[in-house]
């Protein structure tokens, strides 16, 4: 290939570079290896590590260990998918742009609002996007400039998330206070009307189904978003934001479609009513039409993206996850209406039970056992969370989440998550264990 | 025809669940909480499933369809067993708030694939949890604002980008509140010094830029324009989105970068996904790594009880780097992904400068062969390079200008064309310096044989007439589709029959 081109050595090629910045050394890096040898590498130091599916797991806290069905693996792995990337061709991509459009139909149905991405990086980042989208719609007819209220439980990664997100355009973000048994103080909402956005979840980082925020777009009136993040199979039982008020509904796409997967890749949803459409983040697909009249797909609005609008654009987002959100499509396809609702109450139940059981244990208290749950509930213990979880480990239990990671004051509350992978032995085996536990613990006055 | 909307069989029977722990009546919601309809999706059994999404993939062109020299987005081959190492319950069942114990084989590679992007690009500290390559950008030029800010440097709200650079530049720096200031290039895309030194002044914060740049061609001036952004105490911050053109050879820190991207889904052949995921890790030097989002890994020996969990006698933890700007993802990144391109890097381990010579090897060839098949058909005064150079680096662009002259033939007109012949089309009209762009790249996992076909057909793509390749492509799965149409007519989800 060299003599092709009248060269005679791989030197005349990098002969632009100047010798000032070429490396002199080689790469201080291990030796070449072969597939097998790699993969056995890879069998031995991931093998090291303890998954979830080994243990009896009850780690939940915003990622849900659940079922992905093997039709999806076996289908999303197919070359043309996998392989492909942004479909800048529409002539040669219509395959991912319907599904990706379809994708775009069953999030919207989900959620109950019109208009659906393809999707954003993860939960956090669709939710800080929520915040600088309704501050680009909403500033203008805002009382409260340049400012979002945004619950005072997120998590605080999530909520870091939003603030190196918000920090850029100088948006303000004020807390919203909550009650002791965890429910939104709708008083605190008030104080938001004339803001640009409110951000609340449901299910709560507590797992707590709060009823309450049905009645917040009524409070903040339509020149304010109200921004829900969702866990999306929670909706195949709990009614759908768009159905009271919500503007925007954001989530963690990963429950539907995804394992855990050490956090990544995952996808982020993030559904709008029509107010946010022109000025909203990530790809969008339309249905169009060939030259001959035929139906067909392509990328469209992109004059919001980087790509053409260029430091105007709505967000920076170019490569998103289009590939976990395929899945996300194949597991709704699979599961039908009647199936997410099943998929929902095998969730619930498991939380129903759990909550049942452990609410029996003597020395243990459930400080929001008045609330409706979904897949997780907080557990105060008559000692540490993180001591507690020390000992469930030696015995094999991934006992939860220890809340004093978010909340350094709540040393002895702990997070449990039941999913559908949540059978009722493990909730006894875990009852059992928490039991003789807490019979051990000098509880202090 | 498959519609997913059509699908309306027998109800919850694509697949069968097990049943619930309770009896579903244990569920008592208030009215304020219950759905009242459920969503209304299709109903598919396992078999109808399949199929549409085979039917589906079908109409999808992939790297494993045919040859896909999308320029800038580095369109490798991907291995598949990376995909089988993914899958891996180690990785694919593991969650980011496990205790470290539980995760220390996870953390080793974490650990090998900080210090081996460090290494290949001379930065001091890399994080791997940015997930995309915009979203690197953002981050970095995040870590150098509250850099300046903690120094008390507040002047510095301006941020320079060439007017060859990818679109996320300017807007990664846009979002974190920068000031754009964009400068124009020369001819051949190259950073005008003269250009720069106009506006580097005390306000500037930033300097963005990509090398080799969105031509393909190396920034000969680079130790300069560093030393001139410098010069005015300013940070230069590298693209890597052109990474695999320099591995081994040459690096962003060897030429005054101070913090840098890494488009691993490019570089370390994570797939695309007809669009995502990505992993766009960073790395900067030591005077910004306390910026850095956290939590990092590090790597010390086991103490106690940690010798029973620790991999080669080396324990590995998480550290928050001490003005750390928080975080920009809320869990450790695309884990999956880095798992992905470990397994590719490790393929070539410290002969990674390989990939990138042939990476250019397979560049300055195809540019070469084109030229050459374009003169033997004897339409080789239809295209010219979009700059002149004497070698390219890992990608070229070629003009179509006098084809547009001459026949009224554009570069979509021939990107369309190279859709009939089986191919994915070059990206077409970027860099926008150069008129009637058609931007190649081929990577290193493609034959020489590829690459000659491919340049026969370019040429005999040239020889069609205009009309005819107005029309195309006509072999694919729909022909030409209106844009216009879909922006104007916006149709973004099924319309229900009741709407």
């Amino acid at each position: 290939m060299l003599s092709a081109m009248g060269m005679s050595s791989m030197e005349e090629l990098f002969a632009d570079i100047p010798a000032e910045v070429r490396m002199t050394e080689a790469l201080p890096l291990p030796l070449p290896q072969s597939e097998e040898e790699i993969l056995a590498d890879a069998r031995r130091l991931l093998g090291a590590n303890v998954a979830m599916g080994e243990r009896v797991s009850f780690l939940g806290a915003g990622l849900y260990r659940n079922y992905v069905p093997a039709s999806v693996f076996q289908l999303v792995t197919r070359g043309e998918f996998l392989t492909a990337y942004t479909p800048y061709q529409p002539e040669v991509s219509q395959g991912m742009l319907q599904a990706m459009w379809e994708f775009q139909t069953l999030i919207s149905e989900l959620v109950g609002l019109p208009i659906a991405n393809l999707s954003l990086y993860d939960g956090s980042t669709a939710a800080a996007e929520a915040l600088t989208c309704c501050v680009r719609v909403h500033n203008r007819k805002a009382t409260q400039k340049d400012t979002v209220y945004v619950s005072e439980l997120t998590p605080p990664d999530r909520l870091s998330v939003m603030n190196n997100y918000c920090q850029g355009a100088e948006i303000k973000i004020k807390l919203l206070r909550h009650h002791p048994d965890g429910t939104l103080d709708l008083d605190a909402v008030a104080e938001a009307a004339g803001s640009c956005g409110v951000y609340v979840e449901q299910p709560n980082p507590l797992g707590i189904l709060d009823g309450g925020l049905s009645e917040i777009k009524a409070i903040i009136g339509e020149h304010t978003a109200l921004i829900v993040a969702v866990q999306p199979v929670s909706l195949g039982l709990v009614e759908a934001p768009g159905h009271f008020g919500a503007d925007i509904v954001v989530g963690e796409g990963q429950p539907l479609g995804s394992p855990v997967t050490g956090g990544g890749p995952i996808y982020g949803i993030f559904a709008c009513s029509k107010t946010y459409l022109r000025l909203m983040p990530g790809r969008i697909v339309g249905r169009s039409l060939d030259v001959d009249g035929k139906v067909a797909y392509c990328l469209t609005l992109s004059t919001r993206e980087q790509h053409i609008r260029r430091h105007r654009a709505t967000s920076n987002i170019c490569t998103n996850e289009t590939l976990i959100a395929l899945m996300g499509a194949m597991h709704m396809s699979l599961l039908g209406p009647e199936g997410l609702h099943a998929l929902a109450v095998r969730n619930m139940t498991a939380c129903i039970l759990a909550k049942q059981k452990l609410s029996q244990i003597e020395k243990i208290t459930l400080p929001h056992s008045n609330s409706h749950h979904f897949n997780e509930f907080v557990i105060e213990l008559p000692g540490s969370s993180k001591e507690c979880l020390a000992h469930l480990d030696t015995l094999g239990i991934i006992g939860g989440f220890d809340l004093s990671a978010w909340y350094p004051e709540r040393k002895n509350w702990l997070l449990a998550t039941f999913t559908d992978q949540t059978n009722a032995k493990q909730i006894d085996l875990f009852v059992s264990h928490l039991t003789a536990w807490a019979s051990s613990q000098e509880v202090d006055a | 025809m498959s519609n997913l909307f059509e699908f309306n069989g027998a109800k919850g029977q694509g697949y069968s669940q097990p049943a619930p722990v309770l009896p579903e009546s244990s569920i008592e919601l208030p009215a304020s909480l219950a759905r009242k309809s459920l969503p209304r999706w299709p109903r598919l059994s396992e078999p109808e499933m399949v199929r549409h999404y085979t039917w589906l993939s079908k109409r999808n062109f992939g790297i494993d369809t045919g040859f896909y020299p999308l320029g800038s987005c580095t369109m490798k081959h991907n291995p598949r067993v990376n995909e089988v190492i993914a899958q891996i319950p180690g990785i694919a069942d593991i969650h980011p708030h496990q205790p470290e114990h539980h995760i220390q084989g996870l953390l080793a590679i974490f650990y090998e694939m900080q210090y081996m992007l460090e290494i290949c690009s001379g930065m001091d500290q890399v994080t791997l949890q940015p997930v995309a390559g915009a979203q690197g950008e953002f981050t970095a030029v995040r870590c150098i604002q509250e850099y300046f800010r903690l120094r008390g440097d507040t002047k510095r709200t301006k941020v320079i980008v060439p007017d060859s650079a990818h679109g996320t530049n300017p807007a990664s720096a846009a979002m974190c509140g920068f000031e754009i200031v964009e400068i124009p290039s020369q001819a051949d895309g190259r950073i005008d010094l003269e250009a720069l030194r106009a506006v580097a002044d005390e306000t500037t914060a930033v300097m963005m830029i990509t090398n080799p740049n969105t031509l393909g061609l190396f920034e000969l001036d680079i130790v300069e324009a560093s030393a001139i952004v410098h010069g005015v105490g300013g940070q230069m911050y590298y693209d890597g989105a052109n990474f695999n053109a320099i591995l081994g050879i040459t690096s962003p820190g060897l030429m005054g970068f101070d913090a840098v991207h890494f488009n691993l889904h490019k570089t370390f052949s994570q797939p695309h996904g007809g669009g995502g995921p990505g992993s766009g890790p960073i790395g900067v030097k030591s005077h910004l790594a306390e910026f850095l989002p956290g939590p990092l890994v590090e790597q010390r020996a086991p103490v106690g009880d940690e010798s029973n969990t620790a991999i080669d006698n080396m324990w590995y933890g998480w550290y928050q780097p001490k003005h750390t700007i928080g975080k920009v993802q809320q869990w450790h990144g695309n884990a999956g992904a880095i798992i992905r391109c470990w397994a590719y890097y490790r393929r070539y381990g410290r002969g990674l400068k390989t990939m990138s010579e042939h990476a250019v090897l397979n560049a300055n060839y195809l540019r070469h062969a084109i030229h050459k098949a374009t003169k033997a058909a004897g339409v080789d005064s239809m295209v010219r390079d979009g700059a002149e150079a004497v070698v390219a680096k890992h990608e070229f662009t070629l003009s179509l200008a006098p084809a547009l002259e001459m026949h009224g033939i554009s570069a979509m007109d021939v990107a369309k064309g190279l859709l009939d012949k089986g191919y994915m089309a070059p990206t077409v009209y970027f860099p926008l310096v150069v008129p009637e762009c058609m931007m190649v790249e081929p990577t290193e996992t493609e034959s020489k044989e590829t690459l000659d076909e491919f340049a026969t057909h370019f040429a005999e793509v040239l020889q069609v007439d205009a009309e005819t390749l107005h029309a195309a492509p006509i072999t694919t799965p729909v022909r030409r589709v209106d844009e216009v149409y879909a922006a104007r007519n916006l149709c973004l989800r099924h319309p229900y029959d009741d709407e």
